[in-house]
């Protein structure tokens, strides 16, 4: 148990975690929110199941799609497989690849992404399709200054834009938690993220209600594999995010600080851990408030851009 | 990677004081979205509260015992009679159905000349002048630290950001009792070691303030039926 | 002396404690005893104000610049109370339903306004003056909201909420000056003007400025500084005339007195370049949106509420210039301002009276129908236009003067030009009410003043700024010259 692992084996269990682990924390999400309503919902392991039965299906594409379309869905999922590599997921140390990119590099590869898949949308012609793609892309052009202002923040505190660096500060001692630019940024984070993965009050994750499909309506015209593969992609997105806001802002402990074996294996446990505890936190607002309006979600957007700033100005002002 | 030099993190205490003065900016912000004229007031009782529990801080960090009667005051004061002040006069007018008692309490605020959105904007604008003026000027104090004074002052601005887009003067008279809570935050910051006799012309302005609001705003609804300034607009050049 | 400011503090409140509960009758008469009385006892104050301060019992300070302050206010007080007599005799003789409440009401705001007026110019606390100007806040706004229309009501809602907003500002200006006082004097310091004014040299800058600004921004909103003067026109022209003249005569001139100390305290600690500057933005400012908006005027009580941002705008610019015969005819001016704009008020509520309407289209041939007010009522709108020989003549030209002294020459110049054009607002309006033949026909009145107790207090206003023009006493001279070696900071 002592072993230390080889460092190309810590980075393999970075994307194998996040790949694995994402559908399951979807799957504790609705089993939690269904409890919450009353129900016993699905089970917890339901999300594997589905992707297995999909991979089964067979595939369509419509009249006048591309190769764009059935590319897209590699793609993504690609990126969505880059990303664990550039943030702390398991160890509290840098691994050779995480400086592939920081902090900044990480957001344009899911940026990337995102952008994929509402390319593949709009190739379809069909109205959802289309109508999800580019609401989609409208609010992330709303929501890139909140997520800029987060990064600034960081690298107000830091020096620098690597998150593992900021980490190491959050878990340097408690006045670093209570500082209020570190508090704004979160809570900022928290919000842009409700909003990317698709929860309240952004949009409703289940079901398909066209009046506010942002996210859900983009991968209406997939089918078979790729609709499987886009599913675990937009899971595997809501697990990357997560793990960015809970290794890097919120909660930036139980990384191993070695390449042990035991260590990594308890890195392991503990991120599935949190993930779960904060899709329970998802899923409890999930219930308690209502979906906006689409036009109102420019303010929950200012809201969020409210508290990036103050966290700006909070640092470079008041030595906060 | 660039090597800009790293912000110090403050000591807890300055955090966490900074993070309770955030709360009463970030209450003053709240004021702008709520619809219903009940939940501004309850967004107003909270962050009286905050003041409280700041002062309460400050005076147990800084054995300052002088400010644990100042908040029982302000708490006993600003949390708990004005919003049972305000809620009496607000349920007795607004529009009253036939047989129904009128529903004042739950009536929605006029709408802003403004969208929310912009609003806020506006009021992220304004707030950011507030911060760096302040920053400017350079005013040490000895009790809490500099970000204190720069949000108390971006919450006077704010403040009045919300006095001027509103159009019902329940809105803009809370606007303006937040502006005092604006105020009373700075006097923590820059004269915790202030006597008594300050304190006293605070609370004593609250009181007499709202006992005007009162006065008039039934004034104006038994002119005009309604909360709405829209009509405010006879007297011209 | 004691006795004496402490009876300038309890007659005014005994009488609006009296006016609470006593019949209107008795109210009224124990206004005017209360008015005439407290006057004659700032009058008893001025011999000794001209040659020492007062100070009593640490809280109370009386100095030369505020006996200045306090003859504007009783003077006012005294015309105001025997001119209620003749104003509410009308309401009284037609039995109005409720006339005895709003008579009750108003007696005791009446009383109660004035004793907060004449207790802030002598308090020796920054925090005690801060409280005196808040609390005249909300007694005139209830005052301004007590005639019940629409107008007032809306009039009455602008000015408490600009009102004291602008008093929140006063109170971080106050504040700050607490902390600058604070650094050189000691936590313990407890917002004393006199301690504050001896360690001026030694205060912090910085906070002595913020403090001065805010302080001028804040009080400026009480005194219609521009651009937070935007509810002096409604609030004067929605009140009752005499509460009208109390607001531009008085309580502007109190504001005025408290802008007035920040300028020492400002002035001694950071130099007078500074303070004088702020002041003369502000000064200009608003004289010049006033001249402007007079030339367009509609409602006589309106007009004469620009003329009082006018007038206010003159005396910042004579503060800002800073020679000693300047200041002297600020001094000057604060007294005969409150003189000519009361008797401008009182005369144009007669013509409202008789003619039963505040516009100035529908008040015509004044001098044919009111053989006393009507030239009364002129000769007030040509003193406030600065006509010789009365006393705002007199101030106005030692104001230029005390510009050019100070080798400042285009300012000067351009308040001559600017008030120029205030007369030519105000004149050709008095014209059209005056001169322009009476309307004959059925809707024709008859000749006659409405009631003598409306003339009287005039009369003593004209005799007071002939006095004030042509010879002022040798002890108002003595005290003026005191006042301004007190602020003075030689230029």
């Amino acid at each position: 148990m002592s072993a230390d692992l080889p460092i190309p084996v810590i980075q393999f269990l970075q994307v194998a975690t996040i790949g694995v682990a994402a559908p399951g924390i979807s799957g504790v999400i609705a089993k939690v929110e269904a409890r919450l309503q009353g129900r016993r919902g699905p089970r917890v392991l339901q999300p594997y199941y589905d992707v297995a039965k999909l991979l089964r299906k067979e595939s369509l594409a419509p009249e006048g799609a591309s190769w764009v379309f059935l590319a897209a869905p590699v793609g993504a999922a690609a990126c969505y497989l880059t990303v664990p590599l550039l943030i702390p997921v398991l160890t509290s140390f840098g691994l050779p690849l995480g400086y592939m990119g920081d902090i900044l590099g990480g957001g344009l590869i899911l940026a990337l992404a995102s952008f994929l898949v509402a390319i593949a949308a709009s190739e379809t012609g069909s109205p959802y399709a289309q109508l999800g793609a580019s609401r989609a892309k409208t609010f992330s052009a709303i929501t890139e200054p909140v997520v800029l202002f987060v990064i600034f923040v960081v690298a107000l505190v830091t020096g620098t834009d690597l998150p593992y660096a900021l980490a190491a500060t959050v878990r340097s001692s408690a006045s670093q938690i209570v500082r209020p630019a570190h508090l704004l940024a979160a809570a900022a984070l928290f919000m842009v993220i409700l909003a990317e993965t698709g929860r309240i009050p952004v949009e409703t994750h289940t079901g398909t209600n066209e009046f506010g499909m942002i996210e859900e309506a983009r991968p209406f015209e997939h089918s078979g594999p790729y609709f499987a593969l886009l599913k675990w992609g937009s899971w595997m997105k809501q697990l990357i995010l997560y793990t960015i806001l809970l290794n890097v802002f919120v909660a930036p402990w139980g990384l191993a600080a070695t390449a042990q074996t035991g260590d990594v294996a308890l890195a392991i446990v503990a991120l599935v851990g949190k993930a779960a505890v904060l899709g329970v936190v998802v899923a409890v607002i999930d219930n308690s408030f209502a979906k906006l309006r689409l036009f109102k979600i420019t303010e929950y957007v200012s809201a969020a851009f409210l508290l990036a700033v103050l966290g700006v100005f909070t640092l470079y002002l008041g030595g906060g | 990677m660039s090597a800009t030099a790293a912000v110090a993190a403050p000591s807890v205490y300055s955090g966490g004081a900074s993070v309770i003065s955030l709360g009463v900016l970030l209450a003053e912000f709240g004021m702008f979205r709520q619809a219903l004229l009940r939940d501004q007031v309850r967004l107003y009782a909270v962050q009286s509260g905050l003041i409280s529990v700041l002062a309460i801080l400050v005076a147990a960090v800084r054995h300052l015992p002088d400010l644990y009667v100042l908040a029982a005051l302000s708490a006993a004061l600003k949390v708990v009679i004005v919003p049972i002040v305000l809620r009496r006069l607000l349920r007795g007018i607004g529009r009253a159905g036939e047989d129904e008692p009128a529903a004042g309490w739950t009536e929605i605020a006029g709408s802003g000349s403004l969208s929310l959105a912009n609003t806020v904007l506006l009021a992220i604008a304004v707030a950011a002048f507030g911060f760096f003026s302040v920053r400017a000027l350079d005013i040490r104090s000895s009790v809490l630290p500099p970000t204190a004074l720069e949000i108390s002052v971006s919450v006077a601005l704010v403040a009045f950001v919300l006095m001027i887009t509103r159009r019902d003067v329940a809105s803009q008279a809370i606007g303006f009792l937040s502006l005092e809570n604006g105020i009373s935050l700075a006097a923590l910051v820059v004269a915790a070691g202030l006597p008594l006799i300050l304190e006293v012309a605070f609370l004593f302005d609250l009181l007499v303030a709202v006992v005007v609001f009162e006065l008039l705003i039934r004034v104006h609804h038994g002119r005009a039926e309604s909360l709405s300034t829209a009509d405010l607009t006879s007297l011209r050049g | 002396m004691l006795a004496v400011i402490l009876l300038l503090l309890i007659l005014p409140f005994a009488a609006a404690a009296v006016s609470l509960r006593a019949p209107d009758r008795v109210a009224e008469a124990v206004t005017a005893v209360s008015g005439v009385a407290c006057f004659g006892l700032v009058l008893a104050l001025v011999p000794a104000a001209a040659h020492h301060n007062l100070d009593y019992l640490s809280y109370l300070r009386v100095d030369a610049v505020s006996v200045v302050f306090l003859m504007a206010t009783s003077f006012l007080y005294a015309a105001v109370a025997v001119y209620s007599i003749g104003y509410l005799a009308p309401s009284r003789r037609s039995r109005e339903p409720g006339f005895s409440r709003y008579s009750r009401r108003f007696y005791t705001g009446l009383n109660l306004f004035a004793w907060t007026m004449l207790a802030a110019p002598m308090m020796n606390n920054l925090a005690l003056l801060w409280i005196a100007v808040e609390v005249t806040t909300v007694i005139s706004a209830l005052l301004v909201a007590i005639e019940n229309t629409d107008g007032a009501a809306e009039a009455a809602w602008k000015y408490i909420l600009i009102a004291s907003a602008g008093l929140g500002l006063a109170l971080l200006a106050t504040i700050f000056t607490y902390y600058a006082g604070a650094q050189v004097l000691g936590q313990h310091y407890d917002l004393s003007f006199t301690p504050l004014l001896h360690a001026g040299a030694r205060l912090p800058h910085t906070p002595v400025r913020l403090a001065f600004v805010l302080a001028v921004l804040g009080f400026g909103t009480k005194m219609g500084l521009f651009p937070v003067h935007t509810w002096l026109p409604d609030a004067h022209s929605e009140a009752p005339t005499p509460v009208s003249a109390l607001l531009s005569g008085s309580l502007l001139a109190v504001s005025f007195y408290a802008i007035l100390r920040y300028y020492q305290v400002a002035a001694a600690a950071v130099g007078p370049a500074f303070p004088r500057d702020v002041l003369l933005v502000f000064g200009v400012a608003s004289l010049l949106l006033a001249a402007l908006y007079l030339l367009d005027q509609r409602d006589v009580k309106r007009m004469l509420a620009y003329s009082s941002v006018e007038h206010m705008g003159i005396l910042a610019i004579g503060v800002s210039f800073g020679a000693p015969i300047a200041l002297a005819g600020v001094l000057l001016h604060v007294l005969a301002h409150a003189a000519a704009k009361g008797n401008a008020f009182m005369g144009a509520g007669v013509l409202v009276h008789k003619f039963g309407s505040k516009r100035i289209s529908g008040i015509t041939g004044g001098l044919d129908l009111l053989p006393w007010s009507g030239p009364l009522f002129g000769i007030a709108i040509l003193a406030l236009c600065a006509m010789p020989p009365f006393g705002i003549f007199r101030s106005e030209f030692e104001i230029v003067q005390g510009g050019f002294s100070s080798a400042r020459y285009a300012t000067p110049a351009v308040l001559i030009v600017l008030v120029t054009l205030a007369f030519f607002g105000l004149t050709v309006a008095a014209n059209r009410m005056l001169l322009l033949p009476a309307r004959g026909g059925a809707k024709a009145l008859t000749r006659g003043e409405p009631s003598a107790w409306m003339v009287v207090p005039v009369v003593a206003g004209v005799a007071a700024l002939l006095v004030l023009g042509v010879h002022p006493p040798a002890e108002l001279t003595g005290l003026l010259s005191r006042a301004v070696h007190q602020l003075g900071v030689a230029t």
